[in-house]
C-alpha cells in the first residue's frame, strides 16, 4: 500500500510539475501593436511657406489666362473704407454705381474690368456686387462683419479678383441668421456667383456662423502667396460648384458644422502646389423626412468629381463621428506633393475613414498618408493603382503609408 | 483469477484506456489533467459528508484551468437509491475570446484569458443495481451554477483600444444524466469503471465518457486512475478535450 501511495504521489507530483503557469492566449502583443499606432499629427499651420514665382500665363489661349490678375488693365478704381458704421467711397467710374446705406455697400459694376479697394472695419455692414463684368477687390486691411448676411456678396458670374495688400490682414465675418433677398443666393461669408480666383501676400480671415465660409458656385482659383483662415461652426468651410485649383498659398479650414465639410469641390479639383489643412470637428447629420432618416458624414475634404494632386501638401483630419479625412465620389490621382488624411472621430452612426473613395485610386507619386481610429484607413470601391518604385509601402489596419 | 490473468487484464484496461483517448484526439482538441483528493465521513447510518479539492488543467497539461472545492453529503435513502446535496467553488481560468468583423478575417475583439469565480449547487439521486460483481448505477443530476459579474480586459479593435468590459452574472441550469457500469475482480486490486454522462440544457451540450481503474485500501483509501473526455456540441465555445484524471478518497 505504501508503495502505491508512493507512486501515486510521484505520479502526481511529475503531472503537475508538467502543469506550469503557462498562459494559452494567442501572442496578440505585434498585432495590438498595430492597432495602437497613434495618427500623424495634423494641426492648422500658419508658418510662412517658401513658394515658387508665381508666373502669370500669358498665352491668351490658355483657359487660366483670365484668371490672372495681371492680364488685366486696372486704371478703373474705386476706394472703400469702412468706419465703424458707415462707409466712405472715394472713386467714380463711369457704368459703376456705388451706393450706401449706413455701412453695408451695393455695387452695380456695368463698366469693364474695375479695381475696389477696400479698407477699414466694420461691425454692421457689407459689400455687395452686380453685374456681369469681372472686376478685383484689394482687400488692404478690411475687416468686414455684417450680422445678417454675408460679409461679401457677387451676384454676377463673372470672375471675382480677391487680391490680398502684401502684408495685410483682413477679415470677413458673417452673422448668424442670414436675411434673405429674392432670388438671389447669399451661401457664405464671401460668395460669387461666378470664379473667385485668390492672389496676393496678404492674410484673410473668413469666420462663418450662419453658413459657409468661402463659396463659389462657379470655381475657386487660389495662387501662391496667399494666406487664407477659414474657420466655420455652420456649413461648409471652402466650397466651390464647378472646381477647385490649389496652385500655392497657405490654407487652413477647420469647421464644427454637423455634416460640414471642411473643403468641399463640385468639380475637378487640382492641387498644383501650396498648402492646405482642413479640420473637420463635426459629427454625422442626421435629417428625417417624410420617415425617411437620411445621415451625411463630415469630410476634411468632399470631392464629388476627380481630384489630382500634382504637387503641394494636402493635410486632412476629420474627428467627429463618422468623419471621413477625404471623401471623394470620382476617381483620386496622387502624382506627386504630400498628401495625408486622418480619421479620429468615433463609429456610432457613421464610419470614420481617413480615405473613401468611390471609384478609383491612383499613386504615382509623392507621399500617401491615411490612418483611421476606428474603420479602414483606406476604402477604395473601384481598383486601387499604386505605380511601381515606391521606397515605402506600409499597410497596417490603421494606417497606410506609400512614398516614392 | 490467476495472477498472470490479472496482469493480463490490468493491461488489457490501458491498452482500452489509450486506444480510447488516442482515436479521439483530432487536430483540435485539448488533452488536460484532472487531480482531486477528498475526505468521506460516516455522519450517521446510511448519512455521510464529503469534502474535496481538484485541480484541472488544460493546454495539453500546460495551463492550469480550474480550482475547484467541494462538498456534500449524501443520504442512503433505499438500499439502492441515494440522494444527495451539494455545493462547489469553482474558480476558472476562461479561455480567450477572438471575435472577428463581418468578413471573417479582421478582428473585432480580444478578451484574453481570466479567473472567475463559479457558484454551483446540486441535487442528485442515484439508483444502483447489482448483477453478480457488475454494478450499474444510473445518476441524475440537476445543478445551477451562477457566474458573478465581473469586469475584465477586452481589447477592442475598432477603437484600437483596451476596454473596461463587464461580464454579466448569470446562472445556468443544468440536467446531467450519467450511467455507470463497475466490475469487481476477484482477488483483483484494480477494479474497472466506465461511465457516459451527458449535460444537457435545452439540448445534449456535452457528453463525458469516463473510463478507469479504481483501487480501494481497507475501506480508507481510495485512488483512482481514468480517462476522461469531454465533447461539446458547440465547438466554437468549447474545446474537446482528452483528460488524465487521479483522485484520491480518504474514508474516516
Amino acid at each position: 500500500m505504501k508503495r502505491l501511495l508512493h507512486y501515486s504521489l510521484l505520479l502526481t507530483v511529475m503531472v503537475l510539475g508538467l502543469t506550469s503557469c503557462v498562459n494559452d492566449d494567442s501572442d496578440m502583443d505585434d498585432i495590438i501593436a498595430q492597432y495602437q499606432v497613434e495618427p500623424a499629427s495634423i494641426e492648422l499651420d500658419y508658418s510662412d511657406m517658401t513658394e515658387a514665382d508665381d508666373v502669370p500665363v500669358t498665352d491668351e489661349a490658355d483657359s487660366a489666362y483670365n484668371d490672372y490678375v495681371e492680364n488685366s488693365a486696372w486704371n478703373k478704381v474705386i476706394e472703400i473704407n469702412y468706419d465703424g458704421a458707415t462707409a466712405t467711397v472715394n472713386g467714380r467710374v463711369s457704368g459703376v454705381s456705388v451706393q450706401t446705406s449706413g455701412a453695408h455697400v451695393t455695387v452695380m459694376n456695368m463698366s469693364g474690368p474695375v479695381k475696389f479697394v477696400v479698407s477699414g472695419t466694420t461691425t454692421d455692414g457689407s459689400l455687395k456686387f452686380y453685374g456681369d463684368k469681372r472686376f478685383q477687390i484689394l482687400l488692404n486691411g478690411a475687416q468686414i462683419t455684417n450680422p445678417h448676411g454675408a460679409a461679401i456678396n457677387n451676384q454676377g458670374g463673372k470672375t471675382m479678383y480677391v487680391v490680398l495688400a502684401d502684408g495685410t490682414s483682413n477679415r470677413l465675418q458673417d452673422g448668424a441668421t442670414y436675411t434673405m433677398v429674392d432670388e438671389e443666393d447669399q451661401k457664405a461669408a464671401l460668395f460669387s456667383e461666378g470664379q473667385i480666383v485668390f492672389s496676393g501676400r496678404g492674410t484673410l480671415d473668413v469666420i462663418a456662423e450662419g453658413r459657409g465660409g468661402i463659396r463659389s458656385d462657379d470655381y475657386i482659383r487660389v495662387r501662391p502667396g496667399v494666406k487664407i483662415n477659414v474657420y466655420s461652426t455652420a456649413l461648409d468651410g471652402l466650397r466651390a460648384n464647378d472646381g477647385i485649383i490649389l496652385d500655392g498659398g497657405v490654407i487652413n479650414v477647420e469647421t464644427s458644422g454637423v455634416g460640414a465639410k471642411g473643403v468641399r469641390s463640385g468639380g475637378p479639383m487640382t492641387v498644383n502646389g501650396g498648402r492646405l489643412v482642413a479640420i473637420s470637428n463635426g459629427d454625422t447629420r442626421i435629417t428625417d423626412e417624410s420617415d425617411l432618416t437620411d445621415t451625411t458624414s463630415c469630410a476634411a475634404l468632399y470631392c464629388d468629381t476627380l481630384l489630382v494632386v500634382n504637387g503641394g501638401t494636402v493635410k486632412l483630419k476629420a474627428t467627429g463621428d463618422g468623419g471621413k479625412g477625404m471623401n471623394a465620389k470620382w476617381d483620386v490621382a496622387i502624382q506627386g506633393g504630400t498628401f495625408m488624411a486622418v480619421a479620429a472621430g468615433t463609429r456610432l452612426i457613421k464610419s470614420p475613414k481617413g480615405v473613401k473613395i468611390d471609384r478609383n485610386l491612383s499613386i504615382t507619386g509623392g507621399y500617401f498618408y491615411t490612418y483611421s481610429r476606428r474603420s479602414d484607413p483606406l476604402d477604395v470601391s473601384g481598383t486601387t493603382h499604386v505605380a511601381p518604385g515606391y521606397k515605402t509601402y506600409d499597410h497596417g489596419p490603421k494606417v497606410i503609408t506609400i512614398a516614392y | 483469477m490467476a495472477r498472470g490473468k490479472r496482469k493480463q487484464l490490468i493491461a488489457t484496461l490501458v491498452l482500452m484506456l489509450c486506444t480510447a483517448i488516442f482515436p479521439t484526439l483530432s487536430h483540435a482538441d485539448d488533452a488536460g489533467l484532472i487531480v482531486s483528493a477528498g475526505t468521506s465521513r460516516k455522519l450517521a447510518k446510511g448519512l455521510n459528508a464529503g469534502f474535496e479539492a481538484e485541480f484541472r488543467s488544460r493546454n495539453s497539461f500546460r495551463t492550469a484551468s480550474r480550482v475547484g472545492l467541494a462538498a456534500d453529503i449524501s443520504y442512503k435513502v433505499l438500499p439502492w437509491l441515494k440522494a444527495s446535496g451539494g455545493y462547489d467553488l469553482l474558480i476558472d481560468n476562461n479561455r480567450e475570446k477572438i471575435t472577428y468583423q463581418d468578413d471573417g478575417v479582421s478582428y473585432n475583439n480580444w478578451r484574453p484569458s481570466y479567473w472567475g469565480v463559479r457558484h454551483r449547487f446540486n441535487v442528485t439521486l442515484t439508483g444502483s443495481h447489482k448483477i453478480q460483481r457488475v454494478e450499474l448505477s444510473l445518476r441524475e443530476r440537476w445543478q445551477y451554477t451562477y457566474r458573478p459579474s465581473k469586469m475584465i480586459d477586452n481589447f477592442d479593435f475598432d477603437e484600437g483600444e483596451w476596454e473596461d468590459h463587464e461580464v454579466k452574472g448569470k446562472g445556468k441550469n443544468v440536467m446531467r444524466s450519467r450511467l455507470q457500469v463497475e466490475w469487481d475482480i476477484p482477488k483483483c486490486k484494480f477494479d474497472p469503471f466506465a461511465s457516459v454522462e451527458l449535460h444537457t440544457t435545452r439540448q445534449l451540450d456535452q457528453t463525458r465518457v469516463i473510463v478507469g481503474v479504481e483501487r480501494s485500501h481497507k475501506k480508507k483509501h481510495n485512488f483512482k486512475l481514468y480517462y476522461r473526455g469531454q465533447f461539446y456540441r458547440d465547438k466554437t465555445e468549447d474545446t474537446n478535450i482528452h483528460m488524465l484524471g487521479m483522485g484520491y478518497t480518504y474514508k474516516f
